[in-house]
């Protein structure tokens, strides 16, 4: 039975650095793989939905303004989110990515987690089409 | 003689519970002499939600049940979903979805050796322990994306792939883990005044575990030899395998140890699946709609036993999804235990059991005037319905 | 003493409004040193000043069932129990404002005043966990009290008074922890056990019992406590290293001795584990008592023989 078992750690303690990151003066590099906010890549964009059928949280509407000339604007609410890529893997021509160093998302109003994505055209038509929808568009 | 009973009630907001659920003591002077339990403050009707959601979707509902334990609840709802439809997931996927699992099992028993400690006053294994836990939280980020709720499982295989830069990253932290868990093996077995608050607690006899159906470390640190990784393996459990670690004390003392010792078995069974990482594809197709069927899948969560049932019904929705948490039978060990001990002792030996509460708040029994009823789901659903007519 | 001298000590310097100050940095200190031997950063310096601005900016809850008046009393008589024990002290290594035969004994009172009135505080609540922190807390202080007086009357015998600055003069010396170590042990153990410290800390358990006695005082009453307890560590520490280190000539002496003796308290703190209430009586009326009384039969023997 020994006392003070932890005595080393103790007194490496005090002559280490402390290893509380001073956050947000320091910020930690994010690995590549973090799964951070969304984007979409309309080149490669079919408009099949999978991704919105497969979100768990909804938070993906893919509203289709002519599916022949692939006009499409892909909503993202950011707030519904829970960031699983199950879109990313869903998507068979690799449309959606997550950017790994945009994720600190915080906001201060709404507006902000109501992103479209799509030619700015067609996401002022869209937005037209819908009675009630006030929200900004982005790209 | 009329004696006044004295309850102490710890929960449900108390600093030794991380969740909500209420505990009575009833004591006299320090001496606990009866114990209840009241569960249930986390009911999300997660099994109901299961059944409005596709199969995909439902996965990642699933793994939400518990934050520290969410890969192993994902795994076993897509290996249940992946019997149903009669594929299985490709070599290369079951060894990345089993270092991933053993990951978490290394990142839970280090959450708990914290919790356990600072329930025990000892804050400074809490934060030595928590400082180390945040290699692996790092390293799970790097493969996965994520810290916690890792997503790395998909229907059908994982979304993440482990390379070579990932391979080092995991050895250079496991070496560093594992130098530290020696030392953590030597502090909970030596330290004197740490010992004097956990040798002879909460003994729980073999046949008194039998009895009561707990799982786990709980149950292994009673010398009930039970391991669904061993009993009845999943993954590639055959092929790699674990030891099984049992203590025979059944003392507080005993489930300390039977984790420590549990981490060893994981830095192992990692390394041989590095070194021996099968090469193939991620995923496998899997059919949307599952014909109708019923299946178990059963696994080693870092608590006990994870059981899903699970039922489809030809569309691309579960029939009905149900889970039981290893945290549910131990709970009912805490009741037992806790009779004779001290005050002092009742955070210690809570935390003995690894309790989730968020794992647990499943079933409902319901009480009416004193005497106590089980409801089928017909009855409760129109008890619903009609509470909110 | 004038008056005006002697109000002067009371409210400004050296008790009253710079004690005050001095708990709140020490307290900090403390916190400090503990945060970096468990390898993070801790509290910036003004933490323990605004914690104590903000409470006593809050309102304050009185709740039902308890007596009002005792309720609102009690924090402010233990706070000015520590304050009255400073006037005796040799605080700030300068002699004590106020001296008489006997003050060791009246100091020693008031500090355990303190814990009598937070004993009190949460016996007169209805909580339940307050009951069980005032019990542990009136527990613990008869457990470590006789121990803790004994390893204290060692110095006062060698000195050969009672008065704490007659004692402080003949320790400038003497440096008594080397002539009496199993004292010196025993009173910092005592020090720890006083000041509710971790491994004594049962009473004010967070895990177990939320806040022990304190739990239902919020506001101005807690701010009073807090500040006590700051002001209780100063003059715990000064008694300490003024009657074993070799006395508190000048200011120089005062904060290297106390620092010293801080960082030791930190460290123990960190090191060892909570022990149940059960375990502290044990622990105190076992090996305490029986090293405090052969410390003090040694020193009568050896008075008895050099005599």
């Amino acid at each position: 039975m020994k006392l003070m078992t932890m005595w080393r750690d103790a007194l490496h303690g005090l002559t280490k650095k402390p290893v509380t990151q001073r956050y947000p003066f320091v910020r930690q590099e994010a690995p590549d793989r973090l799964r951070g906010h969304l984007v979409w890549n309309r080149e490669t964009c079919t408009g099949c939905g999978l991704c919105a059928k497969d979100c768990p949280a909804e938070a993906i509407e893919v509203i289709t303004l002519d599916k022949k000339a692939k006009r499409f604007v892909f909503r993202y609410h950011v707030d519904r989110c829970t960031f699983c890529a199950q879109c990313v893997e869903s998507c068979r021509q690799n449309c959606i990515s997550m950017l790994s160093d945009r994720w600190e998302l915080a906001a201060v109003d709404k507006e902000a987690f109501l992103v479209h994505y799509g030619d700015e055209a067609d996401v002022q038509a869209a937005l037209a089409g819908e009675p009630d929808s006030g929200a900004p568009a982005a790209e | 003689m009329a004696t006044e009973k004295f309850i102490i009630p710890i929960g449900p907001q108390h600093p030794a519970l991380k969740e909500p659920g209420h505990f009575e003591f009833d004591v006299d002077g320090e001496v606990v002499t009866a114990a209840s339990v009241r569960l249930g403050y986390v009911h999300r009707g997660i099994e109901k939600g299961a059944e409005t959601r596709n199969f995909v979707q439902a996965e990642y509902l699933v793994e939400r049940i518990c934050g520290i334990c969410s890969h192993v609840h994902a795994t076993a709802f897509c290996l249940g979903v992946e019997k149903l439809a009669g594929v299985e997931a490709p070599p290369r996927a079951q060894a990345i979805r089993q270092i991933v699992a053993e990951l978490e099992r290394i990142h839970s028993h280090m959450l708990w050796i914290g919790v356990a400690a600072h329930e025990a006053g000892f804050d400074t294994l809490f934060m030595y322990s928590w400082r180390d836990r945040e290699t692996v939280m790092n390293l799970l980020e790097g493969i996965t994306g994520n810290r916690v709720n890792y997503s790395a499982n998909v229907l059908g295989g994982v979304k993440c792939d482990i390379g070579p830069e990932q391979i080092d990253a995991i050895l250079a932290g496991l070496e560093f883990l594992e130098e530290r868990t020696r030392h953590y093996l030597d502090v909970v077995s030596n330290d004197a005044l740490f010992l004097r608050r956990t040798r002879g607690i909460g003994v729980m006899t073999r046949d008194e575990a039998e009895r009561l159906g707990v799982v786990g470390p709980t149950a292994r640190a009673s010398g009930v030899p039970r391991d669904i990784r061993i009993d009845a393996p999943y993954l590639l459990y055959k092929e790699f395998p674990v030891e099984l670690i049992v203590e025979e004390a059944g003392d507080l003392e005993a489930r300390f140890k039977v984790r420590v010792r549990e981490l060893f078995e994981s830095y192992r069974v990692i390394r041989a699946l590095l070194a021996n990482l099968p090469e193939g594809d991620l995923t496998t197709r899997i059919p949307r709609r599952i014909k109708p069927a019923e299946t178990i899948s059963r696994i080693e969560a870092p608590r006990g036993e994870l059981f899903y049932f699970i039922k489809s019904n030809g569309t691309d929705m579960a029939e009905r999804v149900k889970v039981r948490t290893p945290t549910l039978p131990n709970m009912a060990s805490v009741v037992v235990t806790a009779v004779g001990h001290q005050l002092a002792d009742m955070p210690m030996i809570l935390a003995g059991i690894d309790p989730c509460f968020s794992c647990n708040d499943r079933m409902t029994v319901v009480r009416r005037n004193g005497e106590r009823q089980s409801w089928t789901w017909e009855q409760l659903r129109q008890y619903g319905i009609e509470w909110y007519r | 003493m004038s008056t005006i001298t002697a109000l002067i000590a009371l409210l400004f310097f050296p008790g009253g409004l710079v004690i005050l100050l001095a708990g709140m940095a020490y307290e900090w200190a403390d916190r400090k040193l503990v945060a970096r031997f468990q390898n993070r950063i801790g509290p910036r310096w003004f933490q323990p000043l605004a914690d104590n601005l903000k409470l006593l900016a809050k309102e304050e809850v009185i709740p039902q069932g308890v007596h009002r008046g005792l309720f609102v009393a009690l924090p402010v008589i233990a706070l000015s129990g520590a304050l009255t024990a400073v006037l005796y002290v040799p605080v700030f290594g300068l002699a004590p404002s106020f001296s008489f035969a006997g003050d060791l004994i009246v100091t020693i009172y008031l500090l355990s005043l303190l814990t009598m009135c937070t004993g009190l505080a949460g016996a007169n609540t209805l909580n339940r966990f307050s009951l069980v922190g005032a019990t542990r807390t009136l527990t613990q202080m008869f457990s470590y009290e006789a121990p803790f007086l004994l390893a204290l009357l060692g110095p006062a015998l060698a000195a050969g008074s009672w008065q704490i600055s007659e004692i402080a003069a003949y320790a400038e010396d003497h440096w008594l922890v080397l002539a009496q170590p199993i004292g010196f042990i025993v009173a910092l153990i005592g020090l720890m056990g006083k000041l509710e410290l971790p491994p004594f800390d049962a009473p004010e358990a967070e895990t177990e019992i939320v806040a022990g006695p304190l739990t239902e005082y919020s506001g101005r009453g807690l701010a009073l406590f807090h500040l006590g307890k700051g002001v209780e560590l100063i003059v715990g520490l000064t008694l300490v290293s003024a009657l074993y280190l070799g006395g508190v000539a000048n200011p120089i002496a005062f904060f290297v001795k106390t620092l010293l003796l801080l960082v030791v308290l930190a460290g123990l703190q960190s090191l060892l584990a909570r022990l149940r209430i059960d375990q502290t009586v044990g622990l105190w009326w076992r090996y305490g008592a029986i090293l405090g009384l052969v410390q003090f039969l040694v020193l009568i023997a050896w008075e008895g023989l050099v005599a």
